[in-house]
């Protein structure tokens, strides 16, 4: 007997769930990390590290204290320039570029790679000066007003802080602070958001409120996160790096390694690595 | 290591096997009372399913517990998802258990034929030693010996087309003919409790590899009753 011809659109439709690896790799590669070592004045903190980033997605670093993902998402934005003794070797490319070479522009870098910290850091002035710092001293063209706007708008703080733009920053709550950085980061049109634990000094719906936000803004943006809180990563990331930490022999250093990368579904449910699944599972760490 | 995890997946699989034991009974119960035609163990069956549902309910309550509050993930949330399966696998195992007893009871005035009642007899054997090696198979993490279950189930199926040939013989005879209607539908009760066994099999598969995949599949094996 012949086999019927049926039309499994709709039964298609109904299993819609997350990106597959072939779905995020098709995406272009915003970050390419070739053999990546980073040491602090002589001693290693990571090596060995090698992934892709690409583009509209969100990515989440997980591992234990001490692994080396905070030291990594810095290699990002090259904020470890910032740290007396420290050296990069190895590549990060971005959009195909050398993100260290000796002609990039680290303010460039930063601005094009902004970046979100555990505590929200506000300036010490008004809701409105706070976005319109980035672009005043980028010296952007357009309308400030409506720059302003439109990023609060992202940050999803628009509806909350309209109508007291000119009060101080400082007088909002925790959460609302940290999507005030969010979208001072937003507000200088940026390319990639680095966000390194930003909800762990949040409550439970403030960090709702920034998770929701990470699904939105990765429409326009690609997102790198270090969380410490693994039902987080399970629920925003797209793709999951899980980072280890391997101790000398004699227990004289520690350094960090990246162990298994890939989509959080696979990290989840069946990852690849022992010690990966030690981890998620709680049975290690 | 995360202990009131790993103490309430211990608790819940020890239910599973519990559960599993308990279905054995009924299993081998509503096959003594085909063989002896026994109305009043049939009896006992069909009340006994109300056991068998409250282990099910309780599985289910505890992995709705431990999925609300453990956050299980990697092979606890496949041991989580399997073991809410095989509940359900029981469960059915019970109810099919039930019909059995009912129909014994509903054609024991009818007259047994022996030849019948042989082929089911021997449907029932080897479904409770399916339900013993799928119990196994998964404490043990056995994938060997869940594989093995499907050739366990195909020696069922045998024995059900058996039994189907056995009661076309009695179209001449109005009153055989009605007694092996119902059989038939006792030898499908059999059948699908080995089917249930395979199911019980191909979640120990997916607790140990992470994949899941069907033994066999229906809808591309057609095979003829």
């Amino acid at each position: 007997m012949e086999t019927p011809q049926i039309d499994n659109t709709r039964i298609a439709d109904a299993s819609r769930g997350a990106l597959s690896r072939d779905d995020i790799e098709r995406r272009e590669k915003v970050f390419s990390v070739n053999d990546l070592a980073v040491s602090y004045s002589g001693k290693v903190a990571l090596q060995d590290v090698q992934l892709d980033v690409h583009r509209n997605t969100v990515t989440a670093f997980i591992g234990p204290s001490g692994c080396g993902k905070s030291t990594f998402i810095r290699c990002f934005n090259r904020m470890n320039d910032l740290v007396p003794g420290a050296k990069v070797e190895g590549s990060v490319l971005y959009h195909g570029a050398d993100l260290y070479g000796d002609d990039v522009d680290p303010v460039e870098i930063r601005r094009r790679i902004g970046m979100v910290f555990q505590k929200p850091n506000p300036f010490p002035k008004s809701i409105y000066d706070n976005i319109a710092f980035g672009p005043r001293v980028l010296a952007m063209k357009g309308n400030l007003d409506e720059r302003v706007e439109g990023a609060l708008r992202q940050a999803a703080l628009w509806d909350e802080v309209k109508g007291r733009l000119k009060d101080g920053a400082l007088g909002l709550s925790g959460g609302q602070q940290q999507r005030l950085c969010i979208a001072r980061a937003l507000a200088v049109e940026p390319d990639v958001i680095l966000m390194d634990e930003p909800a762990s000094a949040l409550d439970p719906i403030s960090t709702t409120r920034i998770e929701d936000l990470m699904h939105e803004l990765k429409r326009d943006y690609t997102i790198v996160i270090v969380t410490h809180n693994m039902q987080q990563a399970a629920r925003v990331a797209d793709m999951t790096a899980f980072f280890s930490v391997v101790v000398h022999e004699d227990g004289s250093a520690r350094r960090g390694i990246l162990v298994e990368y890939d989509t959080t579904a696979k990290i989840f449910t069946t990852p690849s690595d022992k010690r990966t699944e030690d981890y998620v599972t709680g049975r290690f760490g | 290591m995360r202990i009131e995890l790993q103490a309430e997946l211990d608790a819940l699989e020890a239910g599973f096997q519990e559960a599993g034991e308990i279905v054995l009974r009924s299993i081998r119960g509503a096959l003594d009372a085909l063989q002896s035609q026994d109305v009043e163990l049939c009896d006992e069956v069909i009340a006994f399913d109300d056991e068998i549902d409250e282990r099910y309910l309780a599985i289910e309550k505890q992995v709705e517990l431990v999925l609300a509050r453990q956050n299980p993930v990697a092979s606890d949330l496949r041991l989580v998802l399997a073991l809410l399966h095989n509940g359900l696998h029981i469960e059915r195992m019970g109810d099919q258990c039930v019909t059995i007893a009912k129909l014994t009871k509903l054609s024991s005035h009818l007259g047994a034929q022996p030849a019948v009642v042989e082929g089911l007899a021997d449907m029932g054997e080897r479904c409770a030693e399916m339900v013993k090696v799928s119990l196994t198979a998964f404490a043990d993490r056995d994938l060997e010996q869940a594989r093995e279950l499907h050739q366990l189930d195909d020696l069922v199926d045998r024995a059900n087309r058996q039994v189907f040939d056995e009661v076309l013989g009695y179209v001449h005879d109005p009153e055989a003919l009605e007694w092996g209607m119902r059989q038939i539908t006792v030898a499908r009760c059999f059948e699908r409790i080995g089917d249930n066994a395979v199911d019980i099999g191909e979640q120990t598969a997916f607790l140990v590899t992470g994949e899941f995949a069907e033994f066999t599949d229906a809808s591309h094996d057609p095979q003829p009753l």
